[in-house]
């Protein structure tokens, strides 16, 4: 589904991804770990479009993506959330999740400042859609609130479930249990295999051990930028390297 | 006719780069835009003949008082109104358009005070001409290019070479660093505001007796102003110094060579050619785009 | 509801009043014809207030320069009528197309720009149409002596009263307001709201950022031209001195002392902000200082401007009322 082929972003003087080449297989969920300041945010970003890399490619179904733009990668099936929470905040709930169903809206324009019948009606089917949404993660009664004011924990959700809303073929969470307690976290390792089963392929940073060794079908670590691990979750927890550089955690 | 072009040019320059200058320092210190900096410029052309003229005082101190009056000014802004404003987290829409208020109220209360008739000063000098190579030039613009050369060696090594300058570019450059280097921000960034205001003042000072002094003297310079800072590189120092002189020169050879009556059209339209092409101008200052 | 439920219901009621005596507003007054010339330029500037609230109130993108697009839609329909003879109102609504194409080739490369170096970029737009007003080739505009244009007529139908035009400003503010509340709430409403919430957000979910951008300031461009257009045929003559910088700040001072971003705000802000003007107009010399003043007061106190106020008021009167219900101690 994704490969990376020895991306290397670099700033200034500083290499933050070094040569990191990944395979992300579909329908299974990958994570990758490793210390902070490893670079695994930008090496997100740079699958997202956030970032060129200064070298290397990346090949999302077929196609390389490198240096496009973050939305046009959007549009082509890679979805996100973010490290610290991104959302519309003034926007209520569901509109967040509309949003999000951006790409897949078809009306333009001129049809949405006339409001044309077929706009109207794709408005009607959109709404529905975004509330099944919500359903989906808890948050429909929140529907009309606005986004700032959910708890951290459920605005999490929010961010996970915008992300869904475009139905990516791949999904990147950046920490998504960032925060969270361990009722929220158990909760979230359920909804990550649910997220499975919708068909979406997922691609996850966190840092919790547990959750990680709980959901991961494969795992990479990173480590000052450069690859230092890969395999099951067993084979990670047992890797001396990754012992030595990292394993602090549960 | 080319040297006094030139030299009209630089004239003119030397206070576009005193009014960049300001706006340099502003934005590197606050990160804000200030649209007061023109208007500070009518109010020390004002103070400076009310002292000079009306008081009676001599010349060099008319100044001197002037600058030092606009300096507090410039302080007394920054605590008063952008720090409070800043402090309760308004919009940044809303500190920009407080400046703009700002601007609005001292340019009627100059208006107020001084009336709306141009108001001249008396000579400053005994003779009313001066020869510099082949072209005759007022002493006043000599004068002004002077002064401007004197105030932009000053700040240079004030900045460079003193302590509290250089705890002025440190705060400037990261607060946070600074503040735990155990430098005052807070009074760091009240002296650079009250420093731009100064040096617009000695703008205006120096304009006024070249051109004498009416309400809206600094603000279409105020505005022009901006062009000069964007072409060097927004708030870069040196930058500032060089576009307003680039400005000043391009303006004057215009309008001698080409027409006189677009004269006020060139500095807008290098500034937009500026920020659509080249954002971070010719000393390539920090980035200034956003997607 | 049915009919009767609807009757019942306050709001319902009120927004029939409200309905019934904006028709009725000419007979209300009363002949006042200076009133009535004063409702009429406050529809206008609902219009152009509304069209600045799109690009910067719901995109969230800063114009200090709209009054370069009042201008071009102004003059353009009085160029374009005195000189090749067009109908009035397509002139106007040329006029304004042509702003919306100059607004989206000037947000295409602005768009880059963040917020301080965009507000810059159009208040040098605005003064570059200004200096273009004043020494214009030919002297098509009439340069300091302003323009006039004939006596405003539709379709053959030449306007004879302040009334008559009260009724084409209500239907074309009708107009321009319904697209707007359209537009807003919509996929592309939503884009806008998105970028000005969080444009890195935006992007990452999908949406194309230069080009709403660009969207957003053409449509806000035509809705301000078609406004200077209206306020041409409205005034009869016109002059560069409307067209100052001063006159974006103004739009901008309405927008935000009414509420920016929402369908009401803007007409708030108009007609508090109008009537404040006519209000002091003895105080001539001191008009600007109290632009100023009036400034300081949104900034200061009404961050949300009316809208924004009346709304906190109605949710602190909600919850007293709620605290009384339930017998706790206000």
């Amino acid at each position: 589904m994704l490969t990376t082929d020895k991306v290397t972003i670099k700033f200034g003087g500083l290499t933050a991804v070094n040569q990191v080449s990944v395979h992300i297989a579909p329908r299974k969920i990958t994570s990758l770990i490793g210390p902070n300041g490893a670079g695994k945010t930008t090496f997100f970003n740079c699958i997202s479009g956030v970032y060129k890399p200064n070298s290397g490619r990346v090949i999302f179904d077929g196609k390389e993506i490198q240096g496009k733009k973050a939305y046009q990668i959007n549009h082509a099936g890679i979805s996100r959330t973010y490290q610290i929470i991104n959302l519309f905040r003034k926007m209520n709930v569901l509109e967040n999740v509309l949003v999000g169903m951006h790409p897949r809206l078809k009306s333009n324009y001129l049809s949405d400042m006339l409001r044309l019948p077929a706009q109207r009606r794709e408005e009607v089917v959109a709404f529905e859609k975004a509330y099944e949404w919500l359903k989906f993660v808890g948050l429909e009664e929140h529907a009309y609130d606005p986004a700032s004011s959910l708890s951290y924990g459920k605005q999490r959700l929010l961010e996970i479930v915008r992300g869904l809303a475009s139905d990516p073929k791949l999904i990147l969470l950046d920490e998504p249990a960032a925060g969270m307690n361990s009722k929220e976290k158990e909760e979230l390792d359920v909804l990550l295999k649910r997220i499975l089963d919708l068909g979406v392929t997922i691609l996850v940073i966190e840092h919790d051990m547990k959750l990680i060794m709980g959901v991961s079908d494969y795992i990479y670590v990173l480590c000052n930028g450069a690859l230092l691990a890969q395999g099951t979750p067993n084979e990670v927890r047992n890797n001396p390297d990754v012992i030595t550089a990292y394993l602090g955690g549960d | 006719m080319l040297l006094n072009l030139i030299i009209a040019g630089l004239v003119l320059g030397s206070i576009y780069g005193l009014i960049a200058l300001g706006y340099s320092l502003i934005y590197k210190a606050s990160g804000l835009m200030s649209f007061v900096q023109g208007d500070i410029m009518t109010v020390g052309a004002y103070l400076g003949l009310t002292f000079y003229h009306i008081l009676k005082l001599p010349f060099a101190v008319s100044f001197v008082l002037s600058i030092v009056s606009a300096f507090l000014i410039g302080m007394l802004l920054e605590k008063g109104v952008i720090r409070k404003l800043l402090s309760k987290n308004v919009m940044p829409i809303y500190v920009v358009l407080a400046t703009i208020a700002i601007s609005y109220i001292i340019q009627n209360g100059v208006m107020l005070g001084w009336g709306s008739i141009t108001l001249y000063y008396p000579s400053v000098f005994s003779v009313t001409s001066v020869k510099v190579w082949a072209a005759n030039v007022q002493p006043e613009a000599l004068l002004c290019l002077g002064t401007a050369l004197v105030c932009m060696v000053l700040l240079h090594f004030f900045m460079t070479k003193t302590k509290l300058g250089t705890a002025m570019r440190a705060s400037a450059m990261d607060s946070m660093a600074a503040e735990s280097c155990g430098i005052n921000v807070s009074v760091s960034t009240g002296i650079t505001w009250g420093l731009s205001a100064g040096l617009a003042a000695v703008g205006g000072m120096l304009l006024g007796p070249m051109y004498g002094v009416f309400p809206v003297l600094g603000a279409t310079i105020g505005r022009k102003g901006f062009s000069g800072a964007v072409i060097g590189g927004y708030g870069n120092m040196y930058g500032s110094i060089v576009g307003g002189l680039l400005l000043g020169l391009t303006e004057t050879l215009v309008a001698g060579y080409v027409s006189s009556v677009y004269k006020n059209l060139i500095a807008y339209i290098i500034l937009l050619v500026f920020l659509f092409l080249k954002p971070t101008g010719i000393f390539n200052e920090r980035a200034i785009q956003d997607v | 509801m049915d009919l009767a439920n609807k009757l019942k219901d306050k709001k319902f009621i009120l927004r029939i009043f409200a309905a019934v005596a904006t028709l009725l507003l000419p007979l209300l007054l009363g002949g006042g014809e200076y009133t009535l010339l004063l409702v009429c330029i406050i529809e206008v500037y609902i219009i152009a207030v509304s069209g600045l609230d799109i690009v910067f109130g719901y995109c969230g993108q800063i114009s200090l320069g709209h009054a370069a697009f009042y201008a071009i839609g102004a003059y353009g329909t009085a160029i374009l009528h005195n000189t090749l003879g067009w109908p009035i109102l397509l002139t106007m609504i040329v006029s304004a197309s042509v702003s919306a194409l100059i607004g989206a080739l000037l947000a295409y490369p602005a768009s880059k720009l963040v917020f301080h170096f965009l507000s810059l970029s159009t208040i040098a737009f605005g003064e570059i149409v200004y200096q273009f007003l004043i020494h214009s080739p030919n002297k098509i505009t009439g340069d300091f002596n302003g323009l006039s244009s004939g006596r405003f007529a539709i379709f053959g139908y030449a306007f004879k009263s302040n009334a008559v035009w009260y009724y084409f400003g209500l239907f074309c503010v009708v107009v321009f307001l319904t697209a707007k509340y359209f537009l807003v709430h919509s996929k592309t409403g939503r884009a806008f709201t998105a970028i000005r919430e969080n444009t890195h957000a935006a992007n990452g979910m999908g949406i194309n950022v230069r080009k709403y951008k660009v969207m957003a300031f053409a449509t806000s461009a035509f809705y301000t031209a078609f406004a200077g257009a209206m306020f041409m045929h409205l005034a009869g003559y016109i002059h560069p001195d409307t067209f100052t910088q001063r006159q974006s700040v103004l739009f901008l001072t309405m927008l935000l002392f009414g509420g920016s971003g929402t369908l009401v705000g803007p007409i708030l802000g108009v007609i508090a902000v109008e009537v404040l003007i006519e209000a002091l107009r003895s105080f001539q010399d001191y008009q600007v200082f109290i632009y100023g003043i009036l400034m300081l007061i949104v900034i200061v106190a009404l961050p949300g401007g009316l809208f924004g106020g009346f709304r906190d008021l109605a949710i602190y009167g909600k919850h007293k009322m709620l605290k009384k219900k339930s017998g706790t101690p206000a």
